[in-house]
């Protein structure tokens, strides 16, 4: 657990950027998020006898202006223009090597693999961002962060430890402000590999419903300008506090009984200096398999009892975007603070047993959203919590 | 500034795994899992004096997952399609998921991607804001010929393992500015546990 008392510096969200399934833009995410309207669509490339479903969450073709063939660096960087231009004051007033930059990813640019392996016409640029250091380095060199950069991969928890990551620089003093950007584009590789383990839901994923069956892949470019709290608008959001935790019992599968997570969860309330009741929302995981989604009921249970705070899953929206997910989603809980808004769960039809009454299925106005609690889990039984707050 | 202290370091490459005994598992495993569970093994920690939850395990992929991407991309035209046990295996933090696995420990995780010079600075941070009491570090790297083309370095195969406590015994204070680990790997010579 972090120290409450460890008076360190405030870290506060300066601005947002995202390319996903409903859309380019955080405008786009927004209107999905009041229409609780889903981006996931079958998508021709996929309709093959090696997938399980050709149903994704594509993103559109960014009008970033970088061309290349090269799918991760377009979105990484489209998602980054947007959250530097919300953050253009910050910015401006941060030395270029006082500016850091942590990316977050699982596969990079997989898909120069996927050329060169056929034969196909593949660039040097495309095939350095086959390794995430360098795209990192290569996003950093492009938005002119001379700071430290650091590249993090821990599975679908990648995004929130990023976020973890770049606020501990903030609060170390070795950055003013950070970009975190986390990507992951759909490719042959990741939705091959999920076929292989039975692991997609062949009408689209559906978390929290008592047929779900399995994800849905999805794609994404999604950043965030952190900044000392001092430098970013009055009223921020902040990041309040996080705790990542392992199961250490299955490497595909969740502990059943949502232990590993409950521990990341306590973790994040401590770092704040919060109690479970002072949670206003909680933003899930919530893949659409049958396990995970269990734990994540029971890990909501076994730390807020009968009094879950109300929750939703984006990823009926989105599709799983891998090391994107944390952030964008993040940034989802950013807009529902800032609107004052509980997001419902898109495709969801009728609840599983055994999943808190508190789940949301249509987005409606909230009393208040103070403390806002995302969640994340991934293979190799990592888990991740991180706690927003105002001001 | 609490003091950390580095308790024990290790160095494993391919050629170590020959006469490694770590179970049936093991053999399932991809070559950079096998080669960050070997150097743990060889730390010699015992990790029932230890509350598992305050025991982090913080990682370094110096080539992400990428000679096991190659290894899995390889079975797409085969009889059987893609294996999903590989496909496990695709993700540079899978080592961090069988180490907690082995070893029980439940702690906070951390993989960066590409280099260790960050990782004992992360991992003593942890220590240092209270998130954790120790911290298993591994850093490692395998480029397989295969992998050695396709992103034109050389081929490898190695980790280097080291743990990290608050306090601790010994005489090897870890200093503000230590990043090496294969340095700690050379000043032990090949004493596998410096407590």
């Amino acid at each position: 657990m972090c120290d409450p008392a460890a008076n360190l510096p405030v870290v506060a969200v300066a601005g947002c950027g995202a390319v996903t399934a409903v859309g380019e833009g955080v405008g786009a995410l927004r209107a999905a998020m009041r229409a609780n309207a889903s981006g996931l669509r079958a998508c021709e490339r996929f309709r093959h006898p090696r997938f399980q479903s050709s149903v994704v969450g594509a993103a559109p073709a960014t009008t970033s202006g970088v061309e290349s063939d090269d799918p991760a660096f377009e979105l990484a960087h489209a998602a980054l223009h947007e959250a530097a231009g919300e953050a253009r004051e910050v910015l401006s007033a941060t030395l270029p090597t006082r500016l850091g930059l942590v990316l977050s990813t699982t596969k990079a640019n997989i898909e120069a693999l996927e050329r060169l392996a056929d034969g196909r016409p593949c660039s040097d640029a495309a095939r350095r961002h086959l390794q995430p250091d360098l795209l990192a380095a290569d996003l950093a060199a492009l938005h002119g962060a001379r700071g430290p950069v650091q590249c993090v991969s821990v599975a679908c928890t990648s995004g929130l430890v990023a976020l973890q990551q770049g606020a501990k620089l903030i609060q170390r003093g070795a950055a003013d402000a950070v970009l975190v950007v986390g990507v992951d584009h759909l490719s042959a590789f990741v939705v091959g590999g999920f076929s292989s383990l039975k692991a997609l839901d062949p009408v689209g994923c559906r978390p929290f419903d008592r047929d779900r069956c399995g994800l849905s892949p999805g794609e994404a470019g999604a950043a965030m300008v952190l900044a000392r709290a001092e430098l970013a608008p009055r009223g921020a959001v902040t990041l309040r506090g996080w705790g990542t935790s392992n199961d250490a019992n299955h490497m595909t599968g969740p502990s059943r009984d949502g232990s590993g997570l409950a521990q990341a969860i306590r973790a994040a309330l401590g770092a704040a200096g919060l109690r479970p009741e002072e949670i206003d929302y909680v933003n899930a995981h919530g893949t659409g398999t049958p396990y995970n989604d269990a734990m994540e009921s029971a890990a909501l249970r076994g730390v807020f009892g009968e009094a879950c705070p109300p929750f939703s899953g984006a990823k009926g929206m989105l599709g799983h975007t891998l090391g994107a997910a944390g952030i964008v989603e993040t940034i989802l809980c950013v807009l529902a603070m800032r609107e004052r808004l509980l997001p419902g769960t898109p495709r969801l039809g009728a609840s599983a047993d055994g999943v808190p009454a508190s789940l949301v299925r249509e987005p409606r106005a909230a009393e208040r959203l103070d403390h806002v609690l995302k969640l994340s889990t991934g293979f190799g039984g990592c888990n991740g919590a991180l706690i927003l707050g105002h001001g | 500034m609490d003091k950390l202290t580095v308790t024990a370091a290790s160095r494993v490459t391919a050629a170590d795994l020959a006469t490694a005994r770590l179970g049936s598992r093991f053999g399932r495993m991809d070559l950079f899992s096998q080669l960050a569970l070997l150097a743990v093994e060889s730390l010699g920690i015992n990790f029932d004096s230890l509350a598992r939850d305050r025991v982090a395990i913080c990682l370094a992929a110096a080539t992400s997952s990428l000679a096991t991407d190659v290894e899995f991309w390889k079975g797409r035209d085969a009889a059987g399609g893609l294996s999903p046990t590989l496909f496990t295996y695709t993700l540079p933090s899978a080592a961090i998921g069988e180490l907690a696995i082995r070893h029980r420990l439940t702690g906070p995780n951390l993989c960066l991607v590409g280099g260790d010079a960050l990782l004992l600075a992360e991992a003593a941070d942890l220590i240092r804001r209270g998130e954790a009491d120790a911290c298993v570090c591994v850093s490692g790297d395998v480029v397989s010929a295969a992998l050695a083309e396709l992103i034109r370095v050389p081929a490898t195969a190695g980790a280097s393992a080291l743990f990290l406590q608050r306090g601790g015994e010994g005489p090897h204070v870890l200093r503000e500015n230590d990043r090496d680990i294969a340095s700690w790997c050379a000043v032990i010579s090949g004493a596998k546990n410096l407590g």
